[in-house]
């Protein structure tokens, strides 16, 4: 395993309430899913930063800033979560309200990494105002499927499927941060990163804890389950 | 008996211990009211160390301590959950 994996896994993944009756469930997922999906993810970010720090240039920083405004920029975190909150039916709500305090704080959180974003441009001086980023047609499209896309409207997706998104994806999340900052000195790109850690964290966390208290029998835990194979196989390429 | 506090300075206000103490019917996390409505843990219905819940899913490092020795307990230490 890769240190940094290592680290996170020790960490963060491992540290487990005694007696949450989803925990067994979610750790078994960990080890025979998971653990394959996030090493294969850290190592292509660990090779796409040190294919960006051999350019000698900084037009990395700039796409990477503009990619990043484009996927958290604020129009597209209201249309991204708004979606979800919407797949909470009515009579789910009561069971399922935790799920959706998630999305609306996710709202929040995704609008904050924006300025981050907003910060690097302005600071190499590539924008004059977070303004002309509305006339940057890479700051205002983007191209993931399913977790930011058009998945999300799906109706039929079962609540407890964002759970395993949060655990999964924002592990990844977690992980191309450590990675990050493990090898990227220029300290606006690290202000770029640092800032959203410990709120990527809270989101795997918000998977972890839905998980080890939710998912506690077949019916809750085949959503999880579905949704981590579709991000592993379909979106992640990992067989 | 030790008993757990908010390190205000590394505290993200998340709430994810207070959504976890709630679920577990504990509240022993709660709202100060305060203008910062900041995030506070009551020692008297807090259960700690009988009770690590809060620790195992909150994300910023440092921000649960143990209030008589200062310790941080996030990331959770292996006495936390290893029974």
């Amino acid at each position: 395993m890769h240190p940094i994996l290592e680290e996170f896994c020790d960490k963060w993944v491992w540290p487990t309430m005694p007696g949450a009756p989803g925990a067994a469930f979610r750790l078994k997922l960990t080890r025979e899913h998971c653990l394959k999906g996030w090493e294969i993810a850290l190592e292509r970010t660990l090779a796409e930063i040190e294919q960006d720090l051999a350019n000698n240039d900084e037009n990395w920083k700039r796409e990477k800033a503009l990619r990043g405004y484009a996927a958290e920029g604020v129009a597209m975190s209201i249309k991204q979560m708004s979606g979800q909150l919407l797949s909470v039916d009515i009579a789910d709500q009561e069971r399922y309200i935790d799920l959706q305090r998630m999305r609306a704080r996710q709202i929040w959180d995704e609008c904050k990494h924006s300025k981050l974003h907003a910060d690097v441009l302005l600071g190499k001086g590539w924008v004059k105002n977070e303004r002309e980023l509305m006339d940057i047609a890479a700051a205002n499209t983007q191209p993931l499927p399913a977790y930011f896309g058009l998945s999300m409207m799906f109706a039929h997706i079962h609540p407890l499927a964002r759970a395993a998104q949060n655990y999964y994806q924002e592990a990844i999340a977690c992980l191309g941060i450590m990675a990050t900052l493990d090898r990227v000195a220029d300290p606006l790109v690290r202000h770029e990163h640092l800032s959203q850690r410990d709120e990527e964290l809270m989101h795997f966390m918000e998977g972890k804890f839905q998980i080890d208290f939710l998912c506690t029998t077949p019916q809750t835990q085949q959503p999880v389950e579905e949704a981590l194979g579709y991000l592993l196989h379909q979106v992640g390429g990992i067989r | 008996m030790a008993s757990l506090k908010i390190d205000h300075a590394r505290c993200t206000e998340c709430r994810m211990c207070y959504i976890v103490c709630r679920e577990i019917d504990l509240n022993a996390v709660y709202v100060a009211l305060e203008p910062l409505h900041r995030i506070e843990i009551d020692a008297a219905k807090c259960t700690y160390p009988g009770c690590t819940a809060c620790l195992m899913y909150c994300p910023a490092e440092g921000s649960i301590i143990e209030a008589e020795s200062g310790r941080s307990l996030v990331p959770p230490p292996p006495e936390a959950w290893r029974s």
